[in-house]
């Protein structure tokens, strides 16, 4: 008796010897970071005052800060229109991209140059194709004999510039897993599905949505953080403008990195962990709720 | 395997030995001085150090930065907040000085002018005053000034009968009609002003202009509005105006208008007046530039009843608080701002030298004339808030002011908004708090 208990034991230490790298990993590179930044945000740690313990003054000044309310109200607004829009052309050049034909290899090759591009990049060159005055997007509009537009020049003009710029970045990223997510798929339930009489429809409603789902949440969960994190693009196209309509949250946490103050940017920046891990959590417990269903 | 475990062993001890040493030579040889991005300021930079290494036998290490004034603030921060040594000298934006000084990253320079050629009433007292001095202590020295300028298309004034450029605004827009008008009948299109009206810095050193020459600014007093004044309102509403009802100004001023697609719409003609610093001019006389010889330089013209106002830019020498080798940084300084070297930075690199007495020099009153203009402006200066959380007011001026001139916001609603979120900016950082 005596003995299995001390190999079960034995074990247990085996287990969390080898156990340990896996597990470090993620301590020393998410959760200490994640704990420092929040941390530092209950310092006073602004480069030109005294450094000192606040508590958490910095959190409560998040929570009556109106441009922090504005950047988050543009962020979530921003993954509500950007994610779904991504997920379905997404699907749709996925779709494309299974379609037996010669060109297969070379649409597969093609779809990735956006996503390999840096947004840094990307967002020169949308910037110049939303240029007032030199822009091809301009140019088209002439042609058809209407003024210039000043693509950022409205609220709603900006907001829309920067989803479009997104989804051109970002589209090929959420069809590469979902192609792969296709690819799993066995042939042989479509041909049985096909013996049946089933629609081209339906064989996509029953077969490929779901057996599809596993892919699309981790496709949505990659997507929504991302969007949420998304600085880049909107410090080149637009810097927040105009009047600060497309400021983002991390946008806003840099300025205040820049200006010196790092307890209330490191404030900022555990809002935006808090918010991903929400989301994360969300994304998870509905992916499962779907599967247990069935 | 294990028997080759030592050899590995030496080998990485040798390794790591060799770089620690490598570090600490160079840490203790050279002066490291962080300079900016564009390629022909690092070429000025290279030629000058090398002179300075031949004369002085300091070496001496350029560290290049990006061309972006907040990612080159950005990289100093990063360094200064560590404590490192390096860089021992570096520029700073005007705008930047006070977050350094109050940030205790400055050695003060005063002890070290003492023992050197250099004196300190050779530079712009207004500069020297109100940018390089925090809290009564002197930090920085300019190595060139910048502040707000008006070009004119010298040609077209003449064409229609205007002797001289405008000095009040309502000359400007009057001009401008009457000029655009005759111009569109010859068949040419012509936008009638361009400035900086993007969300970035340069938008509040627009509007400290505008409503400088109205009587109005940035107050930063206890009873005292700090933007939401008449004067500030009038100011502001003329901006706006100059975009939407007089429509002189581009329609994407308040999105594209930065420095660069300023200079750009001037230099290629399409536009009659330019608010831009000092660069612009020596770009615009270049030898391919289609204004050659067509561009004028001005003060900028002011409100009925104010004085026309330029805001203060350009760059300040720092030196490192944290820098272990400070006697031979500073003998850089001296060097660089030596009449010598300010005078070729402004003949080579067509900068505005922080020295006043450049501008008597008789190469130089030859070759750049219009510097003799410059030289009025500079002592007509006018400073952004010398406050260390000076970027957190500009981040909320630039956010409203956008918003006004874009017109997704009213220009009142705009400035009481802007107003009550400064307020919380300076109750949140203002000094009374700090000790």
């Amino acid at each position: 008796m005596g003995k299995r208990i001390s190999r079960a034991s034995s074990d247990t230490v085996w287990l969390a010897v080898l156990l340990m790298p896996a597990l470090l990993l993620p301590v020393a590179l998410i959760l200490m970071p994640a704990l420092c930044t929040f941390v530092n945000g209950c310092m006073q740690d602004v480069t030109f005052m005294p450094r000192r313990w606040a508590g958490l003054a910095n959190y409560a000044r998040l929570v009556q800060d109106p441009a922090l309310f504005h950047s988050l109200r543009f962020t979530l607004l921003f993954i509500a229109v950007s994610v779904p829009l991504e997920l379905a052309c997404g699907l749709l050049l996925a779709l494309l991209m299974q379609v037996q034909s010669p060109l297969r290899g070379m649409l597969r090759a093609l779809v990735l140059i956006p996503w390999a591009i840096p947004a840094a990049i990307a967002g020169r060159v949308w910037e110049l194709i939303y240029s007032y005055n030199w822009g091809p997007a301009n140019y088209l509009v002439k042609l058809t004999g209407a003024p210039a537009v000043n693509w950022l020049g409205s609220s709603t003009g900006a907001f829309l510039a920067i989803v479009i710029a997104d989804l051109w970045k970002t589209v090929p990223f959420v069809a590469i897993i979902l192609l792969a997510g296709l690819s799993a798929i066995p042939e042989h339930l479509y041909r049985q599905a096909e013996v049946d009489g089933a629609s081209f429809i339906r064989r996509f409603v029953a077969i490929t949505l779901p057996l599809l789902r596993p892919v699309m949440i981790v496709a949505i969960l990659f997507r929504t953080i991302d969007a949420l994190r998304i600085f880049d693009l909107i410090y080149i196209l637009t810097s927040g403008g105009p009047g600060g309509a497309t400021s983002s949250l991390s946008l806003l946490g840099y300025t205040y990195f820049v200006g010196g103050d790092f307890g209330y940017g490191s404030a900022i920046s555990t809002l935006i962990f808090l918010i991903a891990l929400l989301v994360a959590l969300l994304v998870v417990r509905i992916g499962r709720f779907g599967s247990s269903m069935r | 395997m294990n028997r080759y475990v030592p050899e590995f062993l030496l080998m990485f001890i040798c390794a790591v030995a060799g770089i620690i040493a490598a570090g600490c030579s160079k840490k203790e040889a050279s002066v490291v001085f962080a300079v900016g991005g564009a390629p022909a300021e690092i070429d000025f930079w290279e030629k000058t150090i090398q002179r300075f290494e031949e004369q002085s036998g300091i070496p001496v290490e350029l560290l290049r930065q990006p061309t972006d004034t907040d990612q080159r603030r950005q990289n100093l921060v990063t360094a200064l907040r560590a404590s490192r040594s390096t860089p021992d000298l570096f520029l700073m934006d005007v705008a930047w000085i006070a977050q350094f000084a109050a940030s205790e990253w400055l050695e003060p320079l005063a002890p070290f002018l003492e023992g050197s050629p250099l004196s300190i009433n050779v530079f712009f007292e207004p500069v020297i005053r109100t940018a390089a001095t925090y809290n009564g202590t002197l930090l920085a020295l300019p190595v060139y000034v910048d502040a707000g300028l008006l070009y004119y298309r010298k040609d077209l004034l003449e064409k229609y009968g205007f002797a001289k450029p405008p000095e009040l605004w309502d000359e400007l827009v009057a001009m401008a009609h009457t000029i655009i008008r005759g111009e569109s009948q010859e068949g040419n299109e012509l936008t009638g002003f361009v400035w900086q009206g993007a969300q970035y810095e340069g938008l509040v050193c627009t509007f400290l202009e505008f409503a400088g020459s109205n009587g109005g600014g940035i107050t930063i007093a206890d009873s005292l509005p700090i933007v939401a004044t008449d004067r500030n309102r009038s100011a502001l509403a003329f901006m706006h105006g100059l975009v939407h009802s007089e429509k002189i100004s581009p329609v994407n001023t308040g999105t594209d208008m930065k420095e660069e697609e300023v200079r750009f719409s001037f230099q290629k003609g399409a536009a009659l007046f330019e608010r831009n610093w000092p660069y612009a001019y020596s770009l615009h006389q270049a030898d391919d530039s289609p204004v050659k010889g067509k561009t004028g330089i001005a003060v900028l013209p002011r409100f009925v009843g104010g004085t026309s106002a330029a805001t203060l830019g350009g760059w300040h020498i720092g030196l490192s608080r944290f820098s272990r080798q400070k006697e031979r940084a500073f003998a850089l300084i001296a060097y660089l701002l030596s009449y010598e070297v300010q005078k070729a930075s402004a003949l080579e690199a067509g900068w505005n030298p922080g020295r006043t007495d450049i501008y008597g020099d008789s190469t130089i009153m030859e070759r750049l004339p219009h510097l003799v203009t410059l030289h009025d402006v500079f002592s007509h200066a006018v400073s952004r808030p010398n406050v260390p959380w000076y970027s957190y007011l500009s981040s909320v001026l630039q956010r409203w002011l956008n918003a006004a001139l874009t017109g997704t916001v009213p220009v009142d609603e705009a400035l009481n908004k802007c107003e009550k979120e400064l307020r919380v900016i300076v109750e949140r950082y203002s000094t009374r708090k700090q000790h």
